[in-house]
């Protein structure tokens, strides 16, 4: 994974919602934490070309997140904070099949895909059931298939535990740990990210920290209590 | 039609092609429509009320499906009897009730996948034309039977809300918050399908 923010900047009119930054991610886990509204959603979105920079460039893998955009969104997968918004389809096995749909895939790989990956995540047993009677846990989990299943290298994953019990939470992170693809993680539930290999915290719309995850997160939580 | 989910079988309508069901549903939608005689309409309705419970939709989940249509045909009915007939309303009963099961019917044996990709194939030639983008409309379509289910909730949510701080329900003050709700996920929901890379790119920057 090679990303790249030259000068990147995000506004909305006269507001600046994440100002300019350069760095590069190439780890296999990262954290983004930061208070709401500190610019860890927009950061994230700028990733895979849902946010544009209006200053800068963002580009990953060398895909240049504007003028790459199609490619970019196949590389870099983006899992919502609610998954009720990007399961597309009522049914489990028609939402995990719409994407390859789209991808012009023939059905027999489809079905080879769609199956393969509802194995690996062990919901199987769900694929004829109706999204909108899914558990959290369950929902997050189709929603993680629907997109892993694509085959993108990167996940960014918003708060994927938000709104879970203590079992269901327990479940995305050990589906999170045990990933193929590269995860990029914003979350406020700490524990979650507290053995990532770096971690940003954004305040303001601006970076003020970054490092290895237990220095960044101790400094977020001191600042926090002040 | 309906709220949208279909249910397992194998029922000759389940294996029927959804561009036959559709068809088939047309015709009937346009000749009941030239119908006013209740030999014929009565018949009909009795017809529907075979084929909407045989799809395998078990009692209660097809009553309850009916109900929000229901509603508006008995609004409908109502002013039709004021300012035409009692005779005009009844055959305007059995005409509605009888396309609505049908209706029910064709979503409760079609998967909505299945509804997408033929009304997309029906599109192609205004696509090829550039009328359309067949393959949006199909979406769009299938979006509305994925997301009915959802608003549904959210009109549950903001009733309880409203029993919660002891205020009456009303369909004005539930409409507003419902309207704000649906339109909030329409935003974050046109995003995700960009994320799965459903919709062509945008090359712009943010303004």
């Amino acid at each position: 994974m090679d990303i790249r923010f030259s000068g990147a900047s995000v506004s909305f009119g006269a507001r600046t919602v994440l100002q300019p930054l350069t760095l590069m991610l190439t780890e296999r886990r990262i954290g983004i934490i930061g208070l709401n509204g500190s610019g860890k959603t927009t950061f994230a979105r700028l990733i895979n070309g849902l946010v544009k920079p209006t200053t800068g460039t963002v580009s990953v893998n060398g895909l240049d997140t504007v003028r790459d955009e199609g490619a970019v969104l196949a590389a870099a997968g983006f899992i919502f904070q609610n998954p009720q918004h990007q399961i597309i389809m009522p049914i489990v096995h028609e939402d995990i099949a719409f994407g390859l749909k789209n991808r012009g895939l023939k059905t027999d790989e489809i079905e080879r895909r769609s199956a393969a990956v509802l194995a690996r995540f062990g919901i199987a047993h769900l694929a004829k059931r109706r999204v909108h009677e899914l558990s959290g846990g369950e929902t997050q989990l189709v929603a993680i298939s629907s997109v892993v299943v694509t085959g993108p290298g990167i996940l960014i994953l918003d708060e994927p535990t938000n709104q879970l019990d203590l079992k269901n939470r327990r479940l995305i992170e050990n589906t999170i740990a045990g990933l193929d693809e590269h995860a990029i993680v914003i979350s406020h539930d700490l524990p979650l990210i507290e053995r990532f290999e770096r971690v940003l915290w954004f305040h303001d719309g601006k970076l003020v920290g970054d490092g290895p995850a237990p220095e960044t997160i101790r400094a977020y939580r001191e600042a926090a209590e002040c | 039609m309906l709220n949208g989910l279909n249910v397992e079988g194998s029922t000759p309508l389940h294996r029927m092609s959804v561009r036959t069901k559709l068809a088939i549903l047309l015709v009937l939608g346009v000749a009941l429509y030239f119908v006013s005689s209740l030999f014929v309409l009565v018949p009909a309705f009795v017809l529907a009320v075979g084929i909407y419970f045989t799809t395998g939709l078990p009692v209660r989940d097809g009553l309850s499906r009916l109900k929000p249509i229901l509603f508006t045909i008995v609004i409908l009915l109502i002013a039709t009897a004021y300012l035409a007939s009692i005779r005009e309303a009844t055959e305007a009963f059995f005409r509605l009730m009888a396309l609505v099961l049908f209706a029910g019917a064709v979503t409760a044996t079609t998967a909505t996948g299945d509804f997408i990709d033929e009304i997309t194939r029906l599109l192609q030639p205004l696509d090829r034309l550039g009328l359309v983008r067949a393959a949006d409309v199909g979406l769009a379509f299938g979006l509305v039977l994925r997301f009915v289910p959802d608003i549904f909730n959210h009109y549950q949510a903001i009733r309880e809300a409203h029993r919660a701080r002891g205020l009456k329900v009303r369909p004005l003050t539930i409409l507003a918050p419902l309207i704000i709700l649906t339109l909030k996920d329409a935003d974050t929901i046109a995003m995700a399908i960009d994320a799965r890379g459903f919709r062509r790119p945008r090359t712009d920057r943010n303004k």
